[in-house]
């Protein structure tokens, strides 16, 4: 047990804090806000020379197969900077990858991932915007060779910029089953979504799109197990990215409280404030704590579904509180456009939304604590172990 | 970062767990509930021929003062041992660990004398002390603490009083901070005495709290039935009681209350009732309404599970800061902070769950669980208080944590 950073985890968040400070201002995140794209390119291509797309993909597809921890460190610093790359999508697309898709495919397309030539995203929600299996209606019926898709999925990250799509498809009534799919096949059409973050998001329509079946990713009709390991990664990563951003904000609020003055004397030495403060302190910490432990257990492949939603459940109330607080402190300024702040607080609020809801996560929390026999210890795994 | 235990640390948790399974009796029980004291039981002079018994085994396993050195009667063991043995047998509310019993300022800060004399004695439970700390004007703001300790060639002699000196009328020790230069800034002019409770001139008055009549069972946040004021008129006590140097007690005693404040003890009166709570509900109904499928009682549940997560990962957070050689600064603060408010509010959300057999004491019929979320009620806002309140470690976080200005 130790929840310290070891001297390798320290020089990975370190280098990648000095890559972002030098190479992304937030002159960069503003313009990527009006960006087509809405990511620099080149900034992307740098970031696979530092191996971070590559970091936790297997050595046998050009990646470092290093620990989630220390992709969970880099994410931190991604939000931290507020650095506009379609990594999240990316990478959670591709560990699944990795995990459930046949050699051949992997061969093909996380190479390419590892070089920064390849860009990855999702798509699992539809009308119905909680991640249940039962939401998903989109068909994927077998035609030939190939499987036809039709229906539409909304909220899927940097399709405008994404290569390859891996879609979750309702193939039975019970079952689902997840393809990896060309952005631009023949059928699909998208429309941007406009959001608070002002970053890509889209409505994504599949209308007749042929996907043949070398590009299933698991096994037919057992796709939810796909989607769930997807899903899961994908939440203690952002995770990581919101707590990055939301420590960034608290620093900056802290910093104005020493030198705002008011009343005779700097904000920061009146208590009310260093309570909020202190508060502050508490839950990024607090979220850091929680979120790599769930990342920790993923690398030491224990089961995690009850540690990811203990994080996201605490990150999604804590952390838009943390941001709510900093924009306190700041006064009028904080929500002036010219004033950087406003571009922490915007993201974190959209990201406390996404990958499940704290009611949905404290759902499967309480599944786990109430509906398996057995007497619950903290510490000790939830579900209780059937042999303990 | 490794969030896991070792294998030998798996196996040492078994073996304490088997340990507690075969020795804590019904006979112990039944001694340790006449007992009650509301807190753990620890090691000490008891009229109990089954805990003592007890206690001599679990010496005899050497889990008793794990981690102070061998030649002051430890056993030499690293911090995160001690905390999982503590862990397990404070479960079983018992005490083997030696939070708020002085012995940490006593290894910081005392003469090799006074090590060999206190900390044998004080791991085994031979001695004990009483903190004499709070004062009636002197609670939040310690160190304008008025007691007096005035020197007399080879002697000091006490004159004062002392507020919430808890074990006063069992200690065989008192541990006291009293000022020794009126004339120096208020935290400069303090300094630390201990001596026995026995020395002539100490008079103990009872103060008896909510949790009194009935006695609060076993495993209560903060079931003590009684406290103290402790007067002191012209104690006459030798030079050599003083611990560390004359007029810098402050920082000693804040090194010893900072050690304190985290630790298996602080954390499990946090989060006991989580516990509780969760496998009182996934296994009872009241005449077929079934709380656990209340939709609101499911999510409070959660996110007080989520909170108590952040306890114990707070307090391991301190550990590996600590097993590292390093001190925490904030940290032991935040935790003093987020573990406490914590279990007020798990205490409430259950008396909210439970409805009117929330408020039944021990003893009551249809008490649940013996009364224990009731007498939580009356307990677990006490740990937000003790051994520095909330308020003033939030001060503490904001100011050594991220360097806020004090004006």
């Amino acid at each position: 047990m130790d929840t310290t950073l070891g001297e390798e985890e320290v020089m990975i968040r370190e280098s990648a804090r000095k890559f972002l400070e030098a190479k992304c201002p937030t002159k960069l995140v503003r313009a990527m806000e009006k960006d087509e794209k809405g990511y620099p390119p080149e900034l992307w291509k740098e970031a696979a020379e530092l191996g971070w797309q590559g970091l936790a993909l297997p050595e046998e597809y050009g990646g470092s197969a290093l620990p989630l921890t220390y992709l969970g460190l880099v994410m931190q610093e991604v939000g931290r900077a507020l650095a506009p790359l379609p990594l999240l999508s990316t990478v959670s697309a591709a560990l699944t990858l990795a995990e459930y898709g046949d050699k051949a495919l992997c061969e093909t397309v996380l190479p390419k991932v590892v070089t920064g030539d390849c860009i990855l995203t999702w798509a699992f929600t539809e009308q119905d915007p909680r991640y249940l299996p039962e939401t998903v209606r989109l068909s994927a019926v077998a035609d030939g060779d190939d499987f036809v898709l039709n229906g539409t999925k909304l909220f899927v990250e940097n399709f405008v910029v994404a290569d390859l799509c891996l879609v979750v498809c309702r193939t039975s009534d019970s079952g689902l089953s997840v393809y990896l799919v060309d952005a631009g096949s023949p059928g699909i059409s998208h429309r941007p979504l406009t959001t608070l973050a002002k970053d890509k998001q889209s409505e994504v329509t599949f209308t007749n799109v042929r996907v043949p079946r070398g590009r299933l990713v698991g096994t037919l009709n057992q796709g939810a197990e796909v989607a769930q390991f997807m899903i899961d990664r994908a939440t203690a990563l952002l995770c990581a990215q919101m707590l990055g951003a939301t420590r960034k904000d608290m620093e900056m609020a802290v910093e104005w409280s020493k030198f705002r003055k008011a009343f005779g004397q700097p904000i920061g030495a009146f208590q009310s404030l260093q309570h909020m403060c202190a508060d502050m302190l508490m839950w990024v910490d607090g979220g850091d704590l929680l979120t790599f432990e769930a990342l920790w257990k993923m690398d030491e492949g224990l089961p995690a579904y009850v540690e990811v939603s203990q994080a996201k459940a605490f990150c999604n109330e804590k952390c838009q509180a943390v941001v709510r607080s900093c924009q306190v402190i700041h006064g009028g300024i904080g929500f002036i456009m010219e004033f950087d702040l406003q571009l922490w607080y915007r993201r974190v609020c959209a990201w406390t939304t996404r990958l499940g809801t704290a009611y949905e996560h404290r759902a499967r929390i309480a599944e786990a604590l109430l509906d398996h026999p057995g007497q619950v210890i903290l510490g000790q795994p939830v579900p209780v172990l059937e042999d303990a | 970062m490794d969030f896991g235990y070792s294998p030998e640390q798996q196996a040492l948790r078994r073996e304490v767990q088997d340990f507690i399974g075969a020795n804590i009796t019904e006979a112990v029980k039944a001694e340790m509930s006449d007992l009650n004291e509301g807190f753990g039981v620890s090691p000490g002079r008891h009229n109990s021929p089954n805990i003592n018994a007890l206690f001599k085994k679990i010496h005899a396993r050497g889990w008793l003062g794990i981690s102070y050195p061998k030649e002051y009667g430890g056993q030499g063991g690293d911090r995160m041992t001690a905390y999982i043995v503590e862990e397990e047998f404070a479960r079983a509310d018992i005490s083997v660990g030696l939070n708020g019993s002085g012995a940490p300022a006593i290894m910081a800060a005392g003469t090799e004398q006074q090590k060999q004399y206190f900390l044998p004695k004080l791991i085994t439970g031979e001695y004990s002390f009483a903190l004499g700390f709070t004062e009636p004007h002197a609670g939040a703001d310690l160190a304008s603490l008025q007691c007096r300790a005035v020197r007399d060639g080879e002697h000091y002699v006490i004159n004062g009083q002392k507020m919430y000196t808890s074990s006063a009328h069992s200690a065989t020790h008192i541990y006291l901070m009293a000022r020794t230069n009126p004339n120096l800034p208020k935290h400069r002019g303090i300094s630390i005495f201990l001596f026995p409770m026995d020395t002539p001139g100490i008079t103990v008055r009872p103060l008896w709290t909510m949790q009194n009549d009935p006695k609060a069972p076993l495993g209560t946040t903060y079931g003590t039935p009684r406290t103290n004021e402790t007067f002191f008129e012209e104690v006459r006590i030798p030079a050599a009681c003083l611990l560390g140097k004359e007029n810098e007690g402050w920082r000693v005693g804040a090194m010893g209350l900072n050690l304190d404040r985290v630790g298996a003890a602080r954390y499990l009166i946090s989060v006991r009732r989580d516990e509780d709570i969760v496998n009182f509900v996934k296994s009872n109904n009241f005449d077929g309404y079934v709380p656990k499928q209340n939709p609101a009682i499911r999510d409070k549940i959660a996110e007080l599970w989520i909170e108590a997560q952040v306890c114990r990962l707070m307090t391991m957070r301190s550990m590996s800061i600590v097993e590292h050689g390093g001190n925490f600064t904030y940290e032991g603060s935040a935790e003093k902070t987020w573990a406490p408010e914590h279990g007020v509010r798990t205490t409430e959300a259950i008396a909210q769950m439970l409805g009117p057999y929330g408020q039944l004491l021990n003893g009551s019929p249809h008490a649940v669980e013996s009364g224990v979320f009731a007498h939580n009620l009356q307990g677990a806002f006490q740990s937000g208080i003790n051994h520095g309140s909330t308020q003033v470690m939030r001060d503490q976080v904001a100011r050594r944590g991220l360097d806020m200005p004090r004006k």
